[in-house]
Order: C-alpha cells, then sequence, then structure tokens
C-alpha cells in the first residue's frame, strides 16, 4: 500500500515537472526540490483544506507525523477512532428516529397547527403561510411552542456542523458537506422536512469515500431526491394507477392544510374528491432527469439535448416513494413506466424494459468521461482553487478512469498533485461560512452541545444547512459570500465566540491562550490561531487596541475575537 | 388613517377607492412626470428577482385566448376571476393591489419577454440573464454592476448599488462598489454602548484596511462607509409613511428598506432583491393556490412600497425579471415545466403604463418556441438597456451587454420618452 502511494507520487510528480516547474512539487522529502513548504506550512494548509482548519497543536502534530502520512489516514477514516465524536452524536435525539417517526411527527405537528388555527378562528392567508416557510426557519427555535419536529430539524443541522467540528475523520466530513452540495435537498420542500436525515445519514455519509457509481443509484433512489425533484409523481402519459377507482383524497405536502379537514358538506366533499383525481399525475416531470444531467452528472456542457432530458425522464417513469407522507421508502411504479423505446446521448435503450433500464443509465452515466471531467473539477475547485487548473482535473480524471471512479483514489490524485502544494494556491480560497464558523470553534478548541447555536451562525452568515433551495446546492466560489454585510457579520460572530457569548457552545481559552500582556496575547493569538500568519499590522493594531484595557480577561477576548474576525482568518 | 391589510387583500385593492381614499402616489405621481426626460442622480432602479421561473401566462393572463383555457384545464384562471387590463389580457386576481397602478398609467407589463438562450436550466438561465450575456458562460461580471462601472458619477455613496439579502448576487457582482444588506438595522458591528461600538468598528478597519487583499479588502472598505452613514441614518427609528402596510416575510421586509433609502437620499440608484417560490412543478394552482400566494405577497409588497415612497415615485422605477416562463399546457401534476419566453412588470412615476407591451407572438402550438412554449419575441436587454438609457441615463450600452447591439427602435417603449 505504501510503496503504492509513493509511486503516485513519483508518477504524479514526475509527470507535472515539465510542465509546472520544481517550484510546484509535492513536500515529499525526495521531490523537495525549489522553495517547497515547509512541514509547519504544508500541514497548516492540509488541514485548512482537507479539515475544517486545525486545532490547538493539530499542526505540529500532523507535521510531526508527516503530512502524507496522515493524509493517508484520512483516506481510510474507518481505521480512525473517533470515540469522543460518537458519544456526543448520542446526544442529539434526532439520530434515534427514523424517517417513519419523524413523518409521524410532522404529521402530528401539522394536526395540532391546524387545530390551533381553527380554536383561534383565523382563515390563514396563503401569502403569509408561504413567506413563513420562506423566512428562515432556523430563527424560531427559542419558542417552546414550536413542535419537537420543528426542534429536531435544527437539531439536526447542529449535528452538521458539531460532526466537522469535532470529528477526527475530517477529510470524511468535509466530503459528506461536498457530496451534500452536489446532491443537493431543500430540507424545507414537503416530505423532505423529514426525509433529508434519513437522507443524509443512510444515503450520503455511508458512500462519502466509495464509489461515484454507489452514490449516484442511491440518491437517484432515496425518497428525499424522488421527493425534492418530483420524480415520484413522474408517469407515463395515460398511466393508471391501479387503484385508481378507490378515489380517496390524498395528502399532498405543502399545501394548505385546511383543504382535506373532515368536510361534512356533500358538495365540499364532492370537490375534494375531485381534486383528489385532478392530483392523480398525468405525465412526466423532467425536473429530476434535467438536473440529474446538469448537476449530478455530465455538466451544463455535457453535450445532451432537450430530447436527452425528455427521454431520460421517460426512463425514470415509475421511481416512486411507497407513501411519502408517512416517511415511506422507494417504489418502483411498474404501471407507471413507460415501456417504450429511448435513447440517451446517442445509446438505445430497447423498448419492454422496466426499473433495470434506470440502473444500466446511472451506469452509463457515472462513468461518462463528461462526468469524470464535471465532479472532478468541482473537487479541484473544493480542494485546490476557485479556477480550479488544468492539471489537477486531468490528474483526477486518470485517477477515476484507473479506479472506476473511487473517489479515495481520485483525491490521492489530486492531493498528491503538484497543484495542490503550489504556493499560489496556498491560502489562495476564502472560507465558506460553514468553514468560517466550524474552524473558529476549531481554533479555540469549543465545544458544541446539541442547542443549535452555531448553526444559526453558519445561517446567519448566509449557509442555512440543509436549506438551500435550487438543485445547485452552496456555490464555492469566494465571490459568493465575500461581500460587505457578510464580513461584518464574521465580524460579530467572532467576537461573540470569543467572549463566549455564544450559549450552548463552551470555550475554554486557558490553555489555548493563557492571560497576560499585550506581546503574550498576540504571541499566543498568532500562533495557536492564526498558525503564524499575522501580519505586522494586525500586530500593531492588537497592540494598540490591547493598551487600553486592564482586564486580563476581557483583553484576551478582544484579541481573539479580532484574530479570528480579522483577515488573515478568512483565508484558507 | 390606516387601512388593515386584511381589508385590503380581502376586497382586492377596491377597497381604498371606495373608501374615498386615493394611494396617494397615484394621486401625485400621475401628474408628477418629470418636465425634461433627462437623467437625474435622484433616479432610482428597484430590480426583483422571482427565481424559479414566473408562470408569466397566470400573471398576466391571455384571457382572450381559447387555448389558454384548453391547454389548462386545471390552473388557468377563469374568465370570471381575471382583472382585465386591455380586453385581451388581464391581471392575475391575486394582484390586485397593483391594478390602481396600471388605472394610473404607472405600470406596464411586457409579455413575450425572455433570453435568445434556449436553454430551459434555471442556474444557467438566471446566470445569463445577471450576467447580460445570454450564450456565454465566462463572464466575470453582472450587468447592474457593468452599468455601475461606467457610469462613475455616483461613487461618492456606498449605497449607491444595494441588494437586499445575505448574499451579493451574480447581477451586482464586478469591480464597482456594490453592497448586500439583509437587515439594514442589525447592519455593522455589535457592542452593548455606542463607544464601544465605535472602537470595534475602528480595530475592524484598520485590520482589513492593512491586511486584506483582494476581494476581502474591497468588499471591507465598502462596508466600513456604510457603517458611517447608517450610523447618522439610524434606521431603527422608520415608520413607513402614508400607512403604507408591507406583507410578512423577506419581500416586504427588502422593500421597506429600499423604501427606506430611497426616502433618506443616501445616493441609493441600483436597488436589487430576491422573490423565491415560482418553480410550480406540482400543484400551481390557479385563482388560489400556491402561485396566487406568491402573487399576492409581491402584489401587496410592490403597493406597500409605492405607497411608503411616495411622491418620490416619479424618480422611481421597479422591474421584475425572471429567468424564462413556463409551459403553455400544464403538466401531468397540475402544475408548469420549464418553458421559454415569460412576463415582465415595469412600475414607477417615469412608466408609460396602462400598457402590454412587446410583440405577442400567440398561444396557438404552430407560433410556440419548440411547440410548446411562448416564442420570445423581446429580447430581455432590449428592455434592460431602456431602462438604463431613458431612465438612469446611460450612455454606453455596449459596455454593459458586450456583444449586443442596443437599438433605441426595439426598446419595448417602458420609459416615457
Amino acid at each position: 500500500m505504501k510503496n503504492q502511494v509513493v509511486w503516485r507520487c513519483l508518477v504524479a510528480v514526475g509527470v507535472c515537472l515539465p510542465f509546472v516547474g520544481a517550484q510546484h512539487a509535492a513536500p515529499l522529502p525526495f521531490a523537495t526540490q525549489g522553495p517547497a513548504l515547509t512541514p509547519h506550512d504544508s500541514a497548516l494548509h492540509t488541514l485548512n483544506r482537507l479539515a475544517y482548519g486545525p486545532r490547538p497543536g493539530d499542526v505540529p502534530r500532523v507535521a510531526a507525523e508527516g503530512v502524507m502520512r496522515w493524509i493517508d489516514r484520512q483516506l481510510s477514516p474507518d481505521g480512525i477512532d473517533d470515540d469522543r465524536l460518537a458519544q456526543r452524536e448520542r446526544q442529539f435525539d434526532i439520530l434515534k428516529y427514523d424517517r417513519g417517526d419523524l413523518a409521524a411527527l410532522y404529521a402530528e405537528a401539522q394536526r395540532e397547527r391546524r387545530e390551533r388555527k381553527l380554536a383561534a378562528a383565523e382563515t390563514a392567508q396563503d401569502s403569509d403561510s408561504v413567506g413563513a416557510q420562506h423566512a428562515a426557519p432556523l430563527r424560531k427555535q427559542a419558542d417552546p411552542m414550536i413542535p419537537k419536529s420543528n426542534r429536531l430539524g435544527s437539531e439536526f443541522a447542529e449535528l452538521a456542523v458539531a460532526r466537522a467540528t469535532l470529528s477526527e475523520r475530517q477529510l470524511y466530513e468535509v466530503m459528506v458537506d461536498f457530496w451534500t452540495n452536489h446532491f443537493n435537498v431543500y430540507a424545507a420542500k414537503g416530505a423532505d422536512r423529514f426525509l433529508t436525515p434519513d437522507y443524509i445519514e443512510h444515503t450520503i455519509r455511508p458512500r462519502a469515500l466509495g464509489k461515484f457509481e454507489d452514490l449516484l443509484i442511491a440518491t437517484a433512489k432515496s425518497p428525499a431526491m424522488l421527493f425534492y425533484l418530483d420524480n415520484w409523481e413522474s408517469v407515463a402519459p395515460g398511466s393508471v394507477p391501479p387503484a385508481a377507482l378507490r378515489v380517496r383524497a390524498r395528502p399532498i405536502f405543502g399545501r394548505r392544510p385546511g383543504l382535506f379537514g373532515p368536510g361534512r358538506d356533500p358538495a365540499r366533499q364532492d370537490s375534494v374528491r375531485r381534486r383528489a383525481l385532478e392530483r392523480t399525475p398525468k405525465g412526466i416531470n423532467e425536473n429530476y432527469a434535467r438536473e440529474l444531467l446538469e448537476l449530478h452528472t455530465l455538466g451544463v456542457d455535457g453535450g445532451y439535448t432537450q430530447q436527452d432530458v425528455i427521454d431520460v425522464a421517460r426512463i425514470f417513469t415509475g421511481w416512486s416513494i411507497e407513501r411519502p407522507q408517512q416517511g415511506g421508502d422507494f417504489e418502483f411504479h411498474d404501471w407507471a413506466h413507460d415501456r417504450g423505446e429511448k435513447q440517451v446521448l446517442g445509446v438505445w435503450f430497447e423498448g419492454g424494459h422496466d426499473m433495470d433500464e434506470a440502473i444500466r443509465l446511472l451506469k452509463l452515466l457515472a462513468n461518462h468521461p463528461a462526468t469524470m471531467h464535471h465532479v472532478s473539477r468541482k473537487l479541484c475547485q473544493r480542494f485546490v482553487n476557485d479556477d480550479p487548473p488544468d492539471g489537477c482535473v486531468d490528474d483526477a480524471v486518470a485517477a477515476w478512469k484507473r479506479s472506476s471512479g473511487d473517489m479515495r483514489e481520485v483525491l490521492r490524485a489530486i492531493l498528491h498533485g503538484p497543484d495542490f502544494w503550489a504556493a499560489a494556491n496556498v491560502r489562495a480560497k476564502v472560507k465558506t461560512p460553514l468553514e468560517f464558523v466550524v474552524s473558529a470553534a476549531r481554533a479555540v478548541a469549543a465545544e458544541p452541545d446539541t442547542s443549535p447555536r452555531l448553526a444559526q451562525v453558519v445561517a446567519r452568515l448566509g449557509e442555512p444547512l440543509f436549506l438551500h433551495v435550487a438543485p445547485d446546492g452552496y456555490p464555492e466560489r469566494e465571490a459568493a459570500w465575500v461581500n460587505s454585510g457578510a464580513l461584518l457579520d464574521r465580524m460579530n460572530a467572532a467576537v461573540a465566540l470569543a467572549s463566549g457569548k455564544l450559549p450552548g457552545v463552551t470555550v475554554e481559552l486557558d490553555s489555548i491562550v493563557p492571560v497576560g500582556d499585550a506581546d503574550q496575547l498576540i504571541g499566543a493569538v498568532n500562533e495557536k490561531i492564526l498558525g503564524g500568519t499575522m501580519s505586522e499590522n494586525t500586530k500593531r493594531v492588537l497592540r494598540r487596541e490591547l493598551a487600553g484595557i486592564s482586564d486580563l480577561t476581557q483583553a484576551r477576548a478582544l484579541a481573539v475575537g479580532l484574530a479570528i474576525g480579522g483577515p488573515e482568518f478568512q483565508r484558507q | 388613517m390606516t387601512i388593515s391589510r386584511r381589508v385590503f387583500v380581502k376586497s382586492g385593492g377596491v377597497a381604498l377607492f371606495s373608501l374615498g381614499l386615493d394611494p396617494l402616489f397615484l394621486a401625485r405621481a400621475a401628474f408628477a412626470v418629470r418636465p425634461s426626460a433627462g437623467p437625474s442622480d435622484r433616479r432610482v432602479l428597484v430590480c426583483l428577482f422571482q427565481r424559479g421561473a414566473v408562470d408569466g401566462l397566470n400573471m398576466i393572463v391571455p384571457h382572450g385566448d381559447p387555448i389558454y383555457y384548453q391547454e389548462r384545464p386545471r390552473i388557468a384562471v377563469p374568465e370570471k376571476d381575471v382583472l382585465d387590463l386591455d380586453g385581451y389580457f388581464g391581471l392575475h386576481p391575486r394582484l390586485a393591489a397593483l391594478k390602481p397602478l396600471w388605472d394610473a398609467k404607472n405600470l406596464a407589463a411586457i409579455h413575450a419577454i425572455g433570453s435568445p438562450d434556449a436553454t430551459r436550466s434555471h442556474f444557467d438561465a438566471q446566470d445569463y440573464m445577471e450576467s447580460g450575456t445570454p450564450g456565454v458562460k465566462a463572464t466575470a461580471d453582472g450587468w447592474l454592476n457593468r452599468y455601475c462601472q461606467h457610469d462613475r458619477e455616483h461613487q461618492d455613496t456606498p449605497f449607491r448599488a444595494v441588494a437586499f439579502g445575505p448574499q451579493l448576487p451574480r447581477i451586482l457582482a464586478g469591480t464597482a462598489p456594490s453592497l448586500a444588506i439583509d437587515d439594514l438595522q442589525a447592519f455593522g458591528l455589535r457592542a452593548p454602548q455606542s463607544a464601544a461600538r465605535d472602537r470595534l468598528t475602528r480595530a475592524f478597519e484598520e485590520l482589513y484596511a492593512g491586511s486584506a487583499t483582494g476581494l476581502l479588502s474591497t468588499s471591507s472598505r465598502e462596508a466600513f462607509d456604510a457603517v458611517q452613514m447608517l450610523k447618522r441614518l439610524d434606521p431603527g427609528q422608520y415608520r413607513p409613511a402614508n400607512g403604507a402596510d408591507y406583507p410578512r416575510g423577506k419581500l416586504g421586509k427588502a422593500l421597506l428598506e429600499i423604501a427606506q433609502l430611497i426616502r433618506a437620499d443616501v445616493g441609493l440608484q441600483v436597488a436589487f432583491a430576491d422573490v423565491t417560490g415560482w418553480d410550480t412543478h406540482v400543484n400551481q394552482g390557479a385563482t388560489e393556490g400556491q402561485l396566487a400566494g406568491r402573487l399576492s405577497e409581491m402584489g401587496d409588497a410592490l403597493a406597500a412600497f409605492t405607497r411608503d415612497v411616495g411622491d418620490r415615485m416619479r424618480d422611481v422605477v421597479v422591474l421584475t425579471m425572471s429567468e424564462f416562463g413556463r409551459t403553455v399546457r400544464e403538466n401531468g401534476n397540475s402544475g408548469t415545466d420549464h418553458g421559454h419566453a415569460t412576463a415582465m412588470l415595469v412600475l414607477g412615476g417615469p412608466v408609460k403604463g396602462g400598457r402590454v407591451l412587446g410583440k405577442w407572438p400567440g398561444l396557438d402550438p404552430a407560433q410556440r418556441f419548440e411547440g410548446r412554449d411562448v416564442a420570445v419575441t423581446t429580447d430581455f436587454r432590449d428592455l434592460f438597456a431602456e431602462l438604463l438609457a431613458r431612465h438612469l441615463g446611460a450612455r454606453d450600452l455596449s459596455a454593459v451587454f458586450p456583444g449586443f447591439v442596443a437599438n433605441s427602435q426595439r426598446f419595448p417603449g417602458a420609459i416615457r420618452g
């Protein structure tokens, strides 16, 4: 195994040197020609990109272990002990419920809300209810009237932050976030309110460092995705469900609750029946098919046509959910499937097939050159540079081909390639809100509990987790995140965190930055929190600001707050 | 006297007149057309992006065409509910709050408008509409920002171009300074006392001035300029004028804050906000339902905005835009899928309103784009270019819309000439 790694490094360096020059060599003992990164700097760079930033002591620890050895361990997360996180996870109630339980909780909460509304004799206005749904749902948890289902929803966002903060399997958690965005679902759309936790736990997480094909097929079959992109209601035109004669009102999510209330009025019952009939799906829905090609696999320039989209949608007719309102599982509806012949990207799908042809299509897409390029490019963007170098993408694609899309090998190729280590790419990326908040929490060794504080901060900075409406997921480029308002919010969050004003987040600064005079404080903050990157200007400003403060604890909080909110800490 | 929102909505806006009250803005703005058509440094353009592709056919309804009803048995707005505009087109009934603006000729609609690019991808189409370069993905900045780069005379204020939301949208991305403000009141650094707040502000300002590079540097500079101005403005004390009652939700809040900046005369020239929730693939609804709820919120928010801004509306134009329209025929889920052309609204004092503009291609399958969608007869750049040239006074449109030859002959005629 080790030999294999060394061999790959040599190949990567050897192949790339003629093009990029010696200064881009990877920091391996035998390849360090030119001004390569020092062990300290390469450990810091690695922890900034493959992890959510260093915790106190991480940089010297990783430098001592050897950064390539640390990367190798991160690529096999099962071998990394993660007991501390496992203990913390046990405090999160959300993990004790399966999607059926959650569905029942939501149904209960909906019923209670309906009854409260009736009791208040209030007519709900559409604009209000829709508007409320679109207003940031994370802001309301403090209210004791908020049902358990909502509390569990925000707890799930905090769980994601806690895992990113506490896990020893850092690269794995980074990849979970990457795939969560690549295969985005919107957790505030109808049944996805209770399908999303199951999706992350059982679809994304088990496959985050596996084969792309397996992950793609798993997302295609997941109730959360089928619901989010409407495929569960996509049927061959003219197809009739076997139970069509048993006409009953079928609750549809995201509808106003009043529509399905007990109707004594026969005219009303007629209208309910008529609406139920009207709601029986009557044709194909292209939504999933289009995003599958554009976002999940080929990419927007992947060379497909509108006719391809239609035929992909036809191939996926009948891919549905068994009782989504009860949190049911994937179900293939034979009656809804279009058994005609189709053609996608010039490949012929003969007639008479059922759900097997979609599996065939997914395998075709997963191993298509355009998919390899599109997904590899996104990985290079995540790990190397917002504008990924072609060489990085080429290395990743080559590894993808060799390994049939094993993500560990693709990552290995990127992380052993010269671009990852190039000086021009070090600190070249700005942290996303999630990366900023988690790296700040890690820098001060914060211990988040199950209260949703840190997730709320991430949301306020513009990235409410699992709540990106559009299927493209949160953007990776700095232009999407760096603006004046968001920067001020980051400064505020830093000051609040450093002064212990985020309830539910325990910060113990004594062991990291002991109280002391200004020079001691500045030295400790620079070394422990900024990894030695503090500029002369920052030192000067800190020295001046600290001069007027007699309370040592206050001075320390200010120094840490200014450092985390300052410009050096925004980069990774 | 204030009118509760409920009365206003329930009676579809007509209550205003039956109570003997003219919306103040109408009473004035209808006669307040500027004598000179020249650009003014007080002129404001407010852009609302209906993300998700609004169904133009149910917003500005072609109720005079039987094909509309044939193609949409479950989701067409019934003839009896449509608020007729010109005998052929009508407003969705839940946009009733905008009807008085139409009657006062301060509201125009442009139908069959869209992109020359045929993509039905939200992301591509939004990208093109914001970059202003349909079909070209590599454009780095947005067209509103390029306008600001090109007309530099408003540079003395950090509030010249403001996006209301947590992130700066693509349309305002670029080298010209622009702000993203999620909440006017909370904008700036927080500290218990104002002395501490000032001190913290100064410290961070110097940290960034001395050490930040690239985008971090420009964005932080804009941030601290804006903090200084807002400190003088005191937005916490703001009360909407003329009894304007904004609906709850993000849009109402964004428009309230835009109105506040307009009335405070801080130099706001370009404002932008998102309105989400238009991607109605499933159970779109007709007179009531999902789309109706979104339209109702938008109509009420715009009506409140015009009341609040009052006679300053003579300098303000609001534009609604959306990346594309939706299929003429309803789909199997009582919704509509991604289409091509849609409708946009333009309202305000400078608008030559009371008309549905643009060449209507018709709904007949033979006249449709690819047999399924409303065809595009007006390139969205023709409308955007007209607003920049005739409303804001832009001179060099080729820099704003590279690769596009703006021609006033093709302007839809939304602005009084």
